[in-house]
């Protein structure tokens, strides 16, 4: 019983910031400046979200937004994949040192290269356009290749050991063998580097411009009246509509996602 | 003869087999490698090259100026105090995330009414895009028309302008602490390793709850806890996108117009690029930064040494092998 009550409290405190943007996307510019604060928006004014799309071009961010995490989520996917087989299931000579490099990039923060990185990306023309997302795609990322790893390794020998006998090359063995049947990691990474780019404020405003920039940018940015004044509603409805995808991402793959958690281990 | 053809035979295939099976692995491995060196290596080499001269981004006549700018660096008052906010910071968030979810994850390990309910409202915050959830608490705080003032209200207390002064750093703290169900996932997904004969074993020699935990239940999650006290102490030294966000003024000016009390480390590198186009000067800082970094994961490894409890020895490059 004391459980509940303590859960009970501890998830409504959480709860609650989500609920008042949820309260203040509904109200009207009156019901905001009241002088008493409206806790309940009566009448809701769903228009809110109408002009939230219409007062910047939402579609147009929303697009760049789905469009960036897309490439970066299927081809970090892909090349993650291929990096921790190898790290799992081939061998050669510094492997162990290059293993060590790669727990070493794990704990590398990303702030400290990405400006530099920019100014390397300006200098040959790669700023204001979406191949950085190509290339740190291709690249691969030190923790799914690592989620990767663990999970390869801790495959049965017997799968690659037919498909070595009847002449298949390592290539093939990987992509007709093993992807297939890791489907459940390669959802879960594909989700985490979807959602990471789609919440990722800091490349897309260093590196792309008002006009082709994503949605995160556009909100912190976009939603301001002819003075200079937020407008807190349409910025809360907007905020809505920009994280409804990642919760439905969330639902959709709730499970598999804190399985693999635990399947990966960071162990 | 015969005896040297077979002997020989299958020495040169598998030596043959090794140089494939090598050749293969480098395959693989190379995006990884190839993305390193571009963009880990490469940026990191030339951010030191920067900081070795007074390039300000725009100039062409930047010149060669030594170690200049890191004596500058660490002997600007507002460096140390910056770094001092970010120090503040991750003292205050890191512990309460990293004791907080455990806590959590400890109370939702059990069977509980509703479990997979609470386990889901507790983990969607830290699902939030950062952008979001730092919008989410410039309206909770708003001085006018948010709910915490309203709430105090209630009390009788007077309304705060949450967005000044010391204040803010508060709203940074708790934003930051709204993320504590990434951690309690995590801290979930360990408990369930914890051996449930090993448990009965020290129920049975007479351990209370509390001693089961301190001896069973914290050893075998000790990997799990020693990494994520690392990885959330360098998320929090680099917190950048909520300190810049609970600034009074939108885009571009945003950096210059932080308030004091929330200029953490980042946001100090942040402004000397791209508000100052101090290049050199904030290279020498980012340098500085990433060997803090470096120091402080070396500092946890070598402590945990005697703390952290391994089945496995990881250096052989982890479990399951």
């Amino acid at each position: 019983m004391l459980v509940m009550l303590a859960l009970g409290a501890i998830t409504a405190v959480l709860a609650f910031p989500a609920y008042w943007v949820v309260a203040t996307a509904f109200k009207s510019s009156e019901q905001l400046n009241s002088a008493l604060v409206v806790f309940w928006p009566v009448p809701a004014h769903f228009e809110n979200f109408v002009e939230a799309v219409t007062r910047v071009p939402f579609m147009a961010y929303a697009v760049n937004s789905l469009f960036l995490a897309t490439i970066s989520g299927v081809l970090t996917t892909f090349s993650s994949a291929l990096v921790g087989y190898g790290f799992a299931r081939l061998h050669g000579p510094g492997k162990r040192i290059l293993f060590g490099v790669l727990i070493a990039m794990m704990m590398m923060p990303g702030i400290v290269t990405l400006i530099p990185t920019y100014l390397l990306f300006s200098q040959v023309g790669l700023v204001g356009n979406y191949w950085p997302w190509v290339i740190w795609g291709l690249a691969g990322s030190p923790y799914l290749i690592f989620l990767y790893r663990q999970f390869f390794a801790g495959l049965p020998k017997e799968l690659e050991e037919a498909a070595i006998l009847d002449g298949c090359s390592q290539l093939g063995i990987f992509v007709k063998v093993f992807l297939p049947i890791s489907k459940p990691i390669v959802v879960t990474a594909f989700v985490m580097s979807f959602l990471a780019t789609w919440g990722d404020f800091i490349a897309p405003n260093l590196l792309l411009n008002q006009s082709n920039t994503t949605l995160a940018v556009a909100l912190s940015s976009g939603y301001v009246n002819e003075r200079g004044f937020p407008l807190n509603n349409l910025i809360a409805a907007g905020s809505i509509l920009y994280v409804i995808p990642v919760v439905l991402v969330f639902f959709f793959v709730q499970r598999r996602y804190t399985e693999n958690f635990s399947a990966a281990g960071i162990k | 003869m015969v005896a040297t053809l077979t002997r020989a035979v299958p020495a040169r295939r598998s030596s043959l087999q090794t140089r494939r099976r090598s050749r293969a692995f480098y395959l693989f491995v190379s995006p990884w490698i190839l993305g390193t060196i571009l963009l880990t290596l490469f940026p990191l080499a030339y951010a030191f090259g920067v900081s070795l001269t007074n390039w300000d981004g725009v100039s062409p006549g930047f010149r060669w100026i030594g170690a200049k700018n890191y004596v500058d660096v660490l002997t600007d008052p507002e460096t140390w105090a910056s770094m001092g906010r970010s120090g503040l910071l991750a003292l205050v968030v890191v512990p309460l995330t990293v004791a907080g979810s455990l806590g959590l994850a400890v109370l939702l390990n059990q069977k509980v009414r509703l479990r997979s309910f609470w386990r889901t409202m507790i983990y969607l915050p830290a699902i939030f895009p950062p952008v979001a959830a730092a919008l989410s608490w410039k309206l909770l705080f708003d001085r006018d028309s948010g709910a915490i003032n309203a709430i105090r209200a209630w009390f009788g207390q007077d309304a705060v302008n949450w967005m000044t002064g010391q204040q803010v750093f508060v709203v940074l703290l708790a934003l930051m602490l709204w993320g504590i169900g990434g951690g309690m996932i995590i801290n979930l997904a360990a408990l369930q390793d914890v051996s449930p004969e090993l448990l009965e074993a020290a129920t049975l020699d007479g351990a209370g709850p509390w001693r089961r935990f301190t001896s069973v239940t914290l050893p075998t999650i000790s990997p799990v806890l020693l990494f994520q006290t690392i990885t959330a102490t360098i998320g929090v030294l680099q917190t950048f996108v909520p300190a810049l966000l609970l600034s009074p003024a939108t885009g571009p000016a945003a950096i210059t117009a932080v308030p004091e009390a929330n200029r953490v480390f980042m946001i100090d590198v942040y402004a000397q690029y791209f508000a100052y186009s101090r290049y050199g000067y904030a290279s020498a800082m980012l340098w500085l930064f990433f060997l803090a970094i470096l120091l402080v994961t070396v500092l946890f490894f070598r402590f945990s040494r005697k703390t952290v409890f391994y089945a496995v020895d990881p250096s052989n490059g982890g479990g399951k092998r």
